[in-house]
């Protein structure tokens, strides 16, 4: 296993607060920077996009869901890996079909272990990329 | 009026068998006073006079269309006998096939259609054979009037079905041939009432009389006993069976007269009538039978998605919490196995589980008050039918575990009040606890619902099963939200029948069932408290 990466800066977007507070203190245990909104509009406004390295989002959320969080996120930096949590499996089946394979979602409750290694893969993952020179026809 | 006799439960479902609406009277008078006026416009009425030419081919047009009206009409009637097995149907079945069968002889030797003086007999045949079916008809009927009020015991038929119909045909058979032989063969011993091929002697009304009040007859004795659409349609026939003979010899006794073919016309009408009523019965219960399975789907659609709704609110308000206290509990595990625990982060996290457990609880609270919310919509309902749907709506779970099903409905319970969907919801819940138990056990594999009357105002029902049974340990915790001993089951299924049943006054508990298993019973209020101490 290699040494996981220098801790990230991830933010953490879910409506109810104990989930909130619960992924802080998961992200933290993992030496993360975590930064923690309350809805999508919350963390866009916030300015805080330019410096994540990774978004974990609720989908099912009052105003703007997880769905559309992603996709704006996608659009200001594709770069930034978004995992997505859901309490409804069903919705699933309304994520754009293009960008299926390219999010990973999990399933509450969830094994914190498993999050967390996601975020560090993916973080890797992402980084690797950004060191690496430009794929064509990417 | 006398005293009617019970219906019997199938009885209720054929239309001929249901009292007439104010349309149909209405109608039924409409066709009987149409029909005296043509009488009186005929016998005395302009229409007296008018000569009509003597179109031969016209009979046996008119002979064809009556058999066949008559024929189908007893084929309906038959199938009619062979679903509910009354001997008042049988007879007036045979009646229908006894006027078809009499056709044929009466076709054959009248005069001019296939032989100048018919096919055999002589010129009296037609005219008795006639007679013969005009007095026979109402005898068939007036053996329905007779046999259709009989009490139950009486009334239906023992033997198969087969052997009814089988026997009634035989037997209309050998009477039409009999008196075709006697009004063929013996026709030159019976008395004079025609005096040729188209004119009718003095004596036929002295035999006609006679006929025409065999109908008559019919029609009071139906009058009387009068209860259905089919009594209301046969009354009609038998008075335009009791006007042909009047009609047939005023103004003119003789064939081809402007009565004759009114008395033809009249008897294509009365042929068709009760075909008309049986057919519009089978369309009625199309519709009704189309109705009755698009609604029942339609509610067991709704029954489910109610059921699947709450069950997914509910899921998803408890998994909110439950999501919380698991990553409190792995972040807390994390901060703990490190090589420096930190104790403070740690202690937030159980602080967090703590109450992320107490909300989930909060939330099953809660469901409690939203479930006496939904009680606005209570209505007084039949707990024997709730519970007939249920096992219906279990019935492919009961058939693949290969459950026996006892249902032990007491007939007399009083309606209950209450809100059906959550009742059958309880219902629903108790049987599948029941199918859970005992899914893994031996035969037999019994599951027998009972509903009885309770104290003096409630009703209680019991679902009783052969399986598992409830441990000794578990039993004061089985009511409990978030107790469950199904591998896959959140628990939340009895603590929720509990509230729906105390939200409805009533209480719910269990006992051991003997030698194994377990017999859960509730109580609900009666809607007439005094109907229920029975």
């Amino acid at each position: 296993m290699t040494e996981p990466p220098p801790g990230a800066i991830v933010a953490v977007v879910d409506d109810d607060p104990s989930i909130q507070q619960s992924l802080e203190y998961l992200l933290e245990s993992a030496d993360h920077d975590v930064l923690a909104f309350g809805s999508a509009r919350a963390m866009l406004e916030s300015g805080c996009l330019a410096k994540i390295d990774c978004l974990i989002s609720d989908i099912d959320m009052p105003g703007m869901d997880g769905f559309d969080l992603s996709q704006a996120v996608r659009d200001a930096r594709p770069e930034v890996p978004i995992i997505l949590i859901t309490g409804h499996p069903e919705l699933l089946h309304r994520l754009p079909p293009m960008d299926a394979g390219r999010h990973v979602v999990f399933r509450k409750p969830f094994d914190g272990q498993d999050l967390l290694t996601a975020v560090e893969d993916a973080v890797r993952d992402s980084r690797l990329r950004a060191g690496a020179p430009r794929d064509n026809g990417k | 009026m006398r005293e009617i006799a019970a219906i019997v439960p199938e009885e209720q479902f054929v239309l001929s068998n249901l009292s007439p609406g104010p349309t149909q009277k209405r109608l039924a008078l409409a066709v009987v006073l149409c029909i005296l006026a043509v009488f009186v416009l005929i016998t005395a009425g302009p229409l007296s006079g008018v000569r009509l030419g003597q179109v031969y081919a016209f009979v046996p047009a008119y002979a064809m269309a009556m058999f066949v009206c008559d024929s189908i009409t007893a084929i309906l009637l038959f199938s009619q006998f062979s679903i509910l097995r009354s001997h008042a149907n049988l007879v007036i079945a045979s009646g229908y096939l006894f006027t078809a069968l009499t056709l044929i002889p009466w076709i054959l030797v009248f005069p001019g259609v296939f032989a100048p003086t018919g096919l055999m007999g002589g010129m009296q045949s037609t005219s008795w054979l006639y007679f013969f079916q005009h007095a026979g008809f109402p005898l068939f009927v007036i053996g329905y009037a007779l046999l259709k009020d009989a009490p139950p015991s009486k009334r239906f038929w023992k033997g198969t079905t087969r052997a009814a119909i089988t026997l009634s045909v035989v037997s209309t058979a050998a009477l039409v041939l009999t008196a075709s032989f006697i009004c063929i063969a013996g026709e030159a011993l019976l008395p004079r009432v025609v005096l040729d091929s188209l004119h009718l002697s003095p004596l036929w009304p002295y035999v006609g009389a006679p006929v025409a009040l065999s109908s008559v007859a019919a029609l009071v004795l139906l009058w009387i006993r009068r209860r259905s659409v089919l009594d209301l349609w046969l009354m009609v026939v038998m008075f335009l069976f009791s006007i042909e003979i009047p009609l047939s010899y005023y103004p003119d006794p003789e064939r081809f007269s402007v009565g004759w073919y009114a008395v033809r016309v009249i008897g294509v009408i009365s042929s068709s009538l009760v075909l008309i009523v049986l057919l519009y019965e089978i369309e009625a219960l199309y519709a009704r039978l189309l109705g009755a399975v698009l609604g029942q789907r339609r509610e067991r659609e709704a029954r489910l998605m109610t059921g699947d709704a709450v069950a997914a609110s509910i899921a998803h308000e408890v998994r909110q919490p439950l999501t919380a206290m698991v990553t409190s509990a792995d972040a807390g595990f994390r901060f703990l196995d490190r090589s420096t625990p930190n104790l403070d982060r740690a202690k937030e996290a159980f602080k967090l589980i703590s109450a992320d457990g107490h909300r989930a609880g909060a939330v099953v609270e809660n469901i409690r008050a939203n479930f006496r919310n939904d009680l606005r919509t209570t209505t007084s309902l039949d707990i024997n039918e709730l519970i007939r749907e249920a096992l219906a709506l279990e019935r492919t779970d009961l058939e693949k575990h290969r459950i026996r099903v006892e249902a032990e409905p007491n007939q007399r319970l009083p309606d209950v009040l209450g809100n059906p969907v959550q009742l059958q919801q309880v219902l629903l819940n108790l049987v599948t606890n029941a199918i859970y138990a005992m899914a893994g056990k031996d035969e037999p594999r019994v599951l027998c619902v009972k509903s009885e009357a309770y104290e003096a105002d409630s009703v209680v029902v019991s679902v009783a099963d052969t399986g598992t049974g409830v441990s000794p340990q578990d039993a004061d915790r089985i009511f409990n939200p978030l107790f469950t001993t199904k591998s896959d089951g959140m628990g939340m299924g009895l603590s929720i029948c509990r509230a729906i049943i105390e939200a409805h006054d009533g209480r719910l508990w269990f006992v051991p069932n003997a030698p194994q298993g377990a017999v859960f019973q509730f109580t609900l209020r009666a809607n007439n408290p005094v109907t229920a101490a029975v």
